[in-house]
């Protein structure tokens, strides 16, 4: 999405409620009950994914971004860029969050590239305390490395928006203002498993991006509303733009918290969340159109199909590791 | 003691206190109930308890709204905040018919469903804090609910890591069990000082250890020298130390502001049993 249509979806929304019922396309899946707004979600197109590799979090990081923001196409010139890592937890040694030295590697990646302001946020879900999880994690030194500024996204100022999907009863959403006044959101979650969703990717990291001071610690309203449908509804309110996946270490088995760090090797990037996601469970070994938010997402929110997502970079097939799976997830097997 | 730390909080509060009366959670945000109510508490401040009075919902409940998603989780410490009253009353009554859903055992959460709590949103499952704040309100504002109050309080025993103390939710999840949290932990022994003897000597020996551990949080330290101080533990002074040698860079959050304040000030006796 370009900054200004990014602004337009989010500043607007306001604005469209009172005229939206008469003037808004609905969108149907199969015939059934509407569930977005045709007007709001523009079939996909062809969308550009990279897989490239990278062995470790130390040297070399800043091109490899590089490279793969060039290769998927990505337009940050002159943008307020928002970085929104998967920053949830800390433990010693287990590989949580996305690492915070590829978010400083990103940043600096960025600034390169011509982005005019880089801000990395997040809103931690599981710690009420972000401050802990921020500098235990290692982020607040990484993020001071290089002179990134950091916003709790919990304690953000808000914006109500109103929902242009509609696979949860949520209606509306709050929204922080430093998501909404964005040139451009990328989302950068760490390649994890999920003990409720089967996988935690872009799409699934968009919770951070919703205020706990008004869904709580953690997000339970939004599980509560179900929680594959929650993914999908949050991830087309908050719409990011671009992502890029920490597939370096990712984490396998019960995770998102407490799995086991598997080595994959790789960074995907896209400038279509749905298709990088696709692109991403595809490495983990997993068959994407299985993971149901995936699946409900790909019918309008991006590109889900093989066929109409260019990757660049390395193989996919070849890059593949069959993350171990919890035994009720065997089923999203490729 | 921390008269110094005191006296630079609360000048902070006083500073973020919006022309309504009200806080926001940080500085020059919108005022909002738990942050509000906090600040009442901490520095008995009229006008806070103004924007309270102001904000209290038809049903008797302390909101935060987007959409169907009705978050009124700060009625309890609201309660607190106004003192004894009508306001504080139809706060309690809101509570006590406002408990979370009943959400059937799941082996790989195990949790007992009768034992519910309260919520973050209406109409969701219990959780720690929630529940913690919904303690507070009942203990002070309606001692004689033992229903209530012991309603509470078994949620809290259901919800008890390994360990002792508490993280948000539960103690085990997929086999695993869970550590508490130093926030969560201080939280809970605040609810329940003096209501449960042997549940909080192992909740604040955890909490000993928790801060010691997570003390880089400055939300953390601050809950936990309140709850230390509140059950008059000496070690108090542990954590209150370290808030005030890094007061000047911790975050804009005023949450945390106010329970640094309630934690050195005389906000803490507020929230004592009277006498």
């Amino acid at each position: 999405m370009s900054p200004v249509s990014r602004r337009t979806f989010l500043l607007g929304g306001a604005a469209a409620v009172a005229s939206a019922a008469a003037a808004l396309r609905l969108g149907s899946v199969g015939g059934g009950p509407t569930e977005w707004d045709s007007s709001a979600f523009p079939p996909p197109g062809l969308a550009r994914v990279a897989v490239l590799r990278a062995s470790g979090y130390d040297g070399g990081l800043e091109r490899i971004v590089e490279d793969g923001l060039r290769a998927i196409g990505a337009e940050v010139r002159g943008a307020s860029v928002l970085l929104k890592p998967n920053l949830v937890e800390f433990e010693a040694g287990t590989p949580i969050n996305t690492d915070p030295r590829l978010v400083a590697a990103t940043v600096l990646a960025l600034r390169s590239l011509g982005a005019a302001a880089v801000t990395v946020g997040e809103g931690p879900g599981h710690r009420r305390d972000t401050e802990y999880v921020l500098t235990r994690s290692g982020f607040d030194d990484a993020l001071k490395s290089v002179a990134a500024p950091f916003v709790d996204l919990n304690t953000d100022a808000i914006v109500e928006r109103r929902l242009h999907s509609r696979f949860t009863t949520l209606e509306r959403l709050w929204l922080p203002r430093s998501v909404v006044d964005a040139d451009l959101v990328i989302s950068m979650p760490k390649m994890k498993t999920h003990h409720w969703a089967g996988a935690t990717l872009s799409l699934k990291n968009c919770f951070g991006c919703v205020p706990g001071r008004v869904y709580g610690w953690p997000k339970n309203a939004l599980h509560f509303a179900g929680l594959e449908q929650a993914i999908v509804d949050v991830a087309a309110a908050v719409r990011a733009d671009l992502a890029i996946v920490d597939g370096i270490v990712g984490m396998e088995g019960n995770g998102p918290i407490t799995g086991t760090g598997v080595a994959s090797g790789v960074l995907v990037f896209g400038n279509d969340p749905v298709a990088t996601d696709t692109i991403a469970a595809t490495l983990m070994g997993i068959e994407p159109s299985r993971l149901g938010y995936l699946d409900l997402a790909a019918r309008f929110l991006g590109q889900g199909d093989r066929a109409r997502i260019r990757t660049e970079g390395e193989e996919v097939d070849g890059e593949v590791v069959r993350f171990d799976l919890l035994p009720e997830f065997a089923y999203l097997r490729a | 003691m921390f008269e110094d730390l005191w006296l630079r909080v609360r000048r902070s509060l006083l500073a973020a206190q919006g022309s309504d009366g009200g806080l926001g959670p940080r500085a020059g945000l919108p005022s909002e109930p738990e942050p509000t109510a906090l600040a009442a508490i901490a520095l008995d401040d009229a006008q806070a308890r103004s924007w309270l009075a102001a904000n209290q919902r038809a049903d008797g409940s302390f909101t935060l709204v987007g959409g169907p998603v009705v978050n009124d989780s700060a009625t309890g410490l609201a309660s607190v905040a106004l003192g004894p009253g009508t306001a504080a009353e139809r706060a309690i009554d809101h509570l006590v018919g406002m408990v979370a859903a009943r959400v059937p055992d799941d082996p790989r959460v195990p949790h007992d469903p009768d034992r519910r709590g309260w919520a973050w949103t209406e109409g969701t499952f219990g959780w720690v804090e929630p529940t913690a704040r919904a303690l507070l309100g009942l203990r002070l504002r309606r001692p004689d609910d033992l229903d209530a109050i012991g309603q509470a309080i078994e949620m809290l025993r259901d919800r008890e890591v390994s360990t002792g103390g508490w993280n948000h939710g539960n103690p085990v999840a997929f086999g695993v069990d869970l550590p508490a949290y130093g926030q969560t932990t201080a939280l809970a022994l605040v609810a329940m000082h003096g209501l449960d003897p042997s549940m909080e000597r192992r909740g604040i020996e955890a909490l000993q250890r928790l801060w010691k551990l997570e003390r880089s949080g400055s939300l953390t330290l601050a809950t936990s020298a309140a709850a230390l101080r509140l059950h008059g533990a000496p070690e108090w002074v542990g954590p209150a130390r370290e808030l005030d040698a890094r007061f000047a860079r911790m975050p804009e959050d005023v949450v945390t502001l106010c329970w640094a304040a309630i934690a050195v000030g005389p906000g803490l006796d507020v929230l004592r049993e009277p006498s």
